[in-house]
């Protein structure tokens, strides 16, 4: 029984794993700390995966614990981050194709969400995920107005960074 | 049109991180030590319970009887040995409840405040148990002044008792210091986004 939840687990969480690379990339500033967080997603994935419930998908379960690691876990804090920072986190392309004017458009994106505080960062990261606000707002313990408000004020904030 | 929009089609095409890990890894991974914010306050809360219990160690129980007898201050001293290790037993019961309570799979403001409801009941036994000491040890030099030390004139008396009190106010302001130090530097982050959401219900 435990040899079948433990593989269970590795196959969903290897699938998945790009959830916590990006939000260790938002929410660290060097390899080192990237790899530290992502060590710590996986302890708290895996302590709290026998009260994971199949009813839920396991990516949606995976956002809320991987975030709140990332917030409240967490110690070390990208209060200081500076642009130059964003090179240490590595853009491998994958596919041959990859747009190198998207590229530079993710790590301008990256490094504009990356100056926004915690909460910010986690509203935006969900909405760009595709999250609706009734998700946001569930995920991070505020109300759906709120959570609007909030991202309208995120997106400002970030409209002023990525178009001075 | 919105900011994000343009940055959206980037972001959905974003290559899959360099650093992929691999099933050995994750398990591995899974399986080491936590060193999360959580665990920090467990332990650290721990202590403070034993270290402030193990401080009774030095101090001669039955000595300490023998010259309560002597003011006669017995019932005091039972009574306040009693409620002593009462209140100890409720905030433990409180702290591992409290500790119990906190749960990852939460939502992010329910989690983050559990976290600073288990640190708090620390704190709250910690302060207690200064205040406890500060009394014990005021009925205690009042009574001394009465009893024992007769030939102390009485305008004297009342030096040492502000004497007494100047210096468990310095004792409180220190324990203080070195709490908002231990626990600022541990959860600056956590206070602070905990701050950033309780604000936000403070809009509607």
């Amino acid at each position: 029984m435990q040899e079948s939840l433990k593989d269970k687990f590795l196959n969903d969480f290897e699938v998945n794993q790009n959830i916590a690379h990006k939000i260790c990339r938002l929410y660290t500033s060097n390899k080192n700390d990237h790899n530290d967080l992502f060590q710590e997603i996986t302890i708290q994935l895996w302590k709290n995966y026998p009260k994971f419930r199949g009813d839920a998908k396991f990516s949606t379960w995976m956002y809320r614990v991987a975030l709140n690691t990332a917030i409240s876990l967490y110690r070390k804090s990208t209060r200081t981050i500076k642009t130059h920072d964003i090179s240490d986190v590595e853009f491998k392309i994958k596919s041959e194709d990859y747009d190198d004017t998207e590229e530079q458009q993710l790590k301008a994106l990256y490094t504009a969400i990356r100056s926004l505080n915690d909460i910010d960062k986690a509203l935006v990261f969900l909405y760009l995920e595709n999250k609706n606000y009734k998700e946001i707002s569930e995920t991070l313990g505020i109300s759906e107005v709120n959570a609007r408000v909030k991202m309208n004020r995120a997106k400002d904030k970030l409209k002023k960074i990525l178009n001075p | 049109m919105d900011v994000l929009d343009k940055y959206k089609k980037a972001w959905d095409n974003q290559p899959e991180d360099s650093q992929k890990v691999s099933k050995d890894d994750i398990y591995k991974m899974a399986h080491s030590r936590s060193s999360s914010i959580v665990k920090w306050i467990f332990i650290i809360g721990l202590l403070e319970f034993v270290i402030f219990q193990c401080s009774y160690f030095f101090y001669d129980t039955e000595k300490g009887y023998e010259m309560y007898k002597k003011m006669n201050l017995e019932n005091f001293y039972i009574v306040t040995q009693i409620i002593g290790y009462a209140i100890l037993l409720f905030f433990l019961l409180k702290f591992y409840k409290n500790y119990k309570s906190i749960s990852t799979i939460d939502n992010t403001k329910n989690l983050m405040s559990k976290i600073i409801k288990t640190r708090k009941t620390v704190k709250h036994y910690v302060f207690f148990n200064l205040s406890y000491l500060f009394l014990v040890l005021t009925v205690v030099t009042v009574a001394m002044t009465n009893n024992e030390i007769e030939e102390i004139p009485e305008e004297k008396k009342i030096y040492i008792i502000i004497g007494l009190i100047v210096f468990g106010l310095i004792l409180i302001l220190l324990f203080w210091l070195f709490y908002q130090l231990l626990y600022g530097i541990l959860l600056r982050k956590l206070n602070k986004n905990y701050k950033e959401l309780a604000k936000l219900n403070e809009l509607n």
